[in-house]
């Protein structure tokens, strides 16, 4: 998955497990910059009577470097607070939850948004903001995005929009054949056990959970380097990098039994437990070994990861994997321990100038795991280019590895890339095989699908993802 | 600056010590997460700092981490800080109290 449980010991740690990121200039206001960072994977909808909430005892944070140098300029700092009005019941809600301030909702959050800039300079943005409830169902949620999602859609100082809460998880993969042995069901029958199952479509295995974002839409001369709104896309300061990351204290000491109503002791500096720019990274590319460990670092050390990057296991998989399939590839990694300079330009410092007609996304020689945004390239809307979700790799400069929309099929992106298909644009002599760009989840009908087949109901509008999945419809809706 | 809440504030007053590692150059995990202490220094006299100990009020959660008998190394959490102190006779102590 994009980042789902994708280190040993996050994966135990869900509130604070970072899922998804996404950064996108935001298609219908387009001078500013939508990012959502997504917490807690793989919220089944009915999960009661305790339905999920963000962690109170983490700090969570969207980081943005304007200058390259894979240290952030500055930080939006999410503190969660929770609230039980009525102590005398098990229950989440005790009749309908018609708006926000609904005495029967039981158990709600509250959040507040700190920046700090580099210099340590903290400013309150917004406090005391409400988060929705869980969509439970009809009954207990009725008209929920209504009354209690677009209503927790807050205003900060600034000018920036911010949103805190439940949505239908929009990335989409097929984990069950990822998992097992690397099968991509489109070639099921090339794998070198493809004899031993029997071939099927795509299965979209995220299509009926939720997760908890955090959103915020945010005007772009707060986030570039020269405090203006970018329109030059040639130039390095129209571009940001971002990522997120969550926090907890260095000690915990749970509450003695069998004292009622004791709470847990937490003291210590603030220790990173989780990070994420680009997908797929911690997932696919950096060892089992280390993956907490690169879940503690900053990317300005991201360096200490190049070799994975450059030289990444799944890209020596793919030939033995599927034999004949990728003969150029085979080749290629045969020659000598490769040097993926294509790989390492999309995920760790950006693509300069001269590489794709029109694009550059380089932040500068540092390597660093972040998601790179160039803000001047404006959004492909079907008004003007047909959005791609293959993103660059469809000819769309709006989409990854240029940021990341909530469509974007960046698990076939990212595959298609390890298999070969940008290898040739910084190794001229490498001529990509056929196979490269015929990788797929077989999740989307076509290059133009944004919905993958119908089983993700994007917002045209912030905060973008989906109406969560309601408990009571789900899994048969 | 605009209002900061009690926990940030505390956080920010209780900066450590700002060190020259990559961590120190994220902005919140520079000012938030800051390396630890060095020893605090030793009270001058006992009974003074006996006295003043007993006039503080702890206001924060206090836990110690004793990570080496031989050499006394304790990491104190106190808020969101550190303070690393290297005091065998005091490690020995705990040690003691915790048999």
């Amino acid at each position: 998955m994009s980042s789902h449980r994708e280190a040993p010991e996050i994966s135990k740690d869900p509130v604070a497990d970072s899922a998804d990121l996404y950064a996108f200039v935001s298609p219908d206001v387009p001078d500013t910059v939508t990012i959502i960072a997504n917490y807690i994977p793989l919220e089944s909808p009915d999960g009661g009577p305790n339905f999920y909430e963000f962690g109170t005892d983490v700090l969570y944070a969207i980081n943005i470097d304007n200058d390259g140098d894979g240290v952030a300029d500055f930080s939006y700092l999410f503190e969660f607070q929770s609230e039980t009005t009525n102590l005398d019941t098990f229950l989440y809600n005790t009749g309908p939850i018609s708006s926000l301030t609904d005495p029967n909702w039981n158990r709600r959050q509250t959040y507040t948004v700190t920046q700090i800039n580099r210099n340590g300079h903290m400013k309150v943005l917004g406090a005391g903001l409400p988060c929705p409830p869980c969509n439970i169902g009809p009954l207990s949620t009725p008209n929920y995005e209504t009354a209690l999602a677009q209503p927790a859609v807050q205003q900060l100082s600034d000018g920036i929009t911010v949103f805190a809460g439940q949505r239908a998880e929009g990335f989409y993969v097929d984990l069950g054949s990822i998992f097992d042995l690397g099968v991509l069901r489109p070639f099921a029958a090339d794998h070198i056990l493809g004899n031993l199952i029997s071939t099927m479509g795509g299965v979209n295995a995220t299509k009926a959970l939720n997760v908890h974002s955090i959103a915020m839409q945010i005007p772009m001369d707060l986030l570039s380097r020269r405090k203006v709104t970018p329109t030059n896309p040639a130039i390095r300061d129209s571009v940001i990098g971002v990522w997120t990351s969550a926090a907890r204290q260095a000690a915990t000491v749970l509450p003695p039994t069998p004292k009622a109503n004791a709470a847990s002791v937490y003291a210590g500096p603030w220790v990173q437990v989780s990070r994420l720019g680009n997908p797929l990274i911690n997932e696919v590319v950096i060892p089992l070994s280390q993956k907490d460990f690169w879940n503690h670092e900053a990317p300005a050390s991201d360096v200490q990861f190049a070799q994975y990057v450059s030289n990444p296991e799944l890209g020596r998989l793919l030939p033995a994997l599927y034999p004949g399939v990728f003969p150029n590839l085979a080749a290629y990694n045969a020659a000598g321990t490769p040097n993926r300079a294509d790989l390492t330009a999309i995920l760790m410092t950006g693509i300069p100038s001269g590489v794709i007609p029109g694009f550059q996304n380089f932040t500068g020689v540092v390597q660093s795991d972040m998601l790179r945004l160039n803000m001047a390239i404006p959004p492909a809307t079907a008004s003007s280019t047909l959005p791609s979700n293959l993103g660059l790799l469809g000819g769309d400069l709006a989409g990854f590895p240029n940021g990341r929309r909530v469509f974007d099929d960046v698990v076939t992106i990212e595959i298609q890339a390890i298999a070969g298909a940008t290898l040739g644009l910084v190794d001229p002599s490498f001529k990509p095989d056929a196979a490269a760009s015929l990788v797929n989840q077989g999740l989307t009908s076509s290059g133009t699908d944004i919905t993958a087949m119908g089983t993700e109901n994007y917002l045209s509008s912030f905060p973008y993802l989906g109406v969560p999945h309601s408990g009571y419809y789900t899994p048969s809706s | 600056m605009a209002q900061v809440s009690r926990r940030l504030f505390l956080r920010n007053s209780g900066l450590a010590v700002a060190g020259a590692g990559v961590m120190s150059q994220i902005p919140f995990l520079s000012s938030l997460v800051g390396p630890a202490e060095a020893d605090a220094p030793a009270a001058a006299d006992a009974a003074t700092a006996g006295a003043n100990e007993g006039a503080a009020t702890m206001t924060e959660p206090l836990v110690a981490h004793v990570r080496d008998l031989s050499t006394g190394e304790i990491g104190i959490f106190n808020g969101t800080r550190e303070v690393v102190v290297n005091d065998p006779q005091l490690a020995a102590r705990l040690f003691r109290a915790a048999r």
